[in-house]
């Protein structure tokens, strides 16, 4: 939805915070706009983290399933559920995200996963790589990452 | 006082927290997440952040208060700490996280004490402005619909 700007002598100082708001929120959160309805799985243990995860996607159209460990994961996968895109955290309870995501792989599922750590070094990021995911980022998730992603699942 | 002076307040305040190291980037990101869907985004994630915060260093504290810690226990909460601090933009708590990681990695149980130690202080600082932070919202919503 587009403001509606007022001229500049007459902009009272809330049009002028409302507006700055909006420029500041497009400046901060890429716009793309999706063609293709994209889905994701955010699998998180950490309920902060999985919020915004799940929101951030949401913010660009993306729908989104989260669960909070790699054995649900596993079996929202199994059940049947596609997504084009999954996110997971390395350290998971239940089953950890390194295991989950060779799981998943050996299911014959494809689609894009990221790997996402709160503290990552090289070890860790080859081993991630190695059990599957396709991009491995130190958390938190943000724009600068997930943008070109979503462009490349929407295939702009 | 008015509504934009309000405003104006509560910008500021934000800002002192990003001059401070306090907070980081990472928060105008979530700022920019709410909006007339969303209208109380920011206090909902705030409010869940500090719950599992102090949940999990209650239970780092717990942890090594044992005599045998168990390290790997210790680093899976502190792994949590450090990524909702991240997430939530929380720059000197995570850095704070950073520490006691590198003492449990290191097993040296002193050194996790005196990190603690440090990730509470920085903890505590940041309730204490996230609540000033929220009071001056909070009264610029009630101002704001007053005003309809």
């Amino acid at each position: 939805m587009t403001p509606t700007l007022p001229s500049g002598d007459q902009a009272s100082d809330q049009d002028n915070w409302d507006n700055g708001r909006l420029a500041h929120k497009r400046q901060l959160l890429t716009e793309i706009i999706l063609r293709n309805r994209l889905t994701a799985l955010v699998v998180d243990g950490d309920t902060t983290c999985r919020v915004l995860e799940q929101l951030l996607l949401h913010s660009y159209g993306v729908q989104t399933q989260g669960v909070d460990n790699g054995r649900d994961a596993i079996a929202l996968i199994a059940s049947g559920v596609k997504f084009n895109l999954i996110i997971i955290d390395m350290i998971l309870s239940v089953l950890n995200g390194l295991e989950a995501t060779r799981q998943i792989r050996d299911m014959g599922v494809h689609c894009k996963m990221l790997g996402v750590t709160a503290c990552s070094g090289e070890s860790e990021r080859q081993a991630f790589l190695a059990a599957g995911v396709d991009v491995f980022i130190e958390k938190p998730l943000d724009p600068e990452h997930l943008v070109p992603i979503l462009r490349e699942l929407d295939g702009q | 006082m008015d509504l934009a002076a309000l405003k104006t307040q509560l910008k500021n305040f934000v800002q002192s927290m990003f001059e401070e190291g306090v907070l980081d980037n990472q928060f105008s990101q979530i700022q920019a997440l709410q909006d007339s869907t969303n209208p109380n985004f920011v206090e909902e994630v705030i409010t869940l952040f500090c719950n599992d915060a102090e949940r999990i260093i209650n239970e780092i504290n717990r942890n090594l208060g044992y005599q045998n810690v168990d390290f790997s226990n210790l680093d899976s909460y502190v792994h949590q700490l450090k990524g909702s601090s991240s997430s939530i933009g929380a720059n000197r708590l995570k850095l704070a996280c950073a520490n006691l990681r590198q003492a449990s990695d290191e097993r040296n149980k002193e050194g996790c004490l005196q990190a603690l130690q440090l990730i509470t202080c920085e903890y505590c600082l940041l309730r204490r402005k996230f609540q000033a932070l929220l009071h001056l919202e909070r009264s610029i919503v009630e101002l704001e619909t007053n005003q309809k």
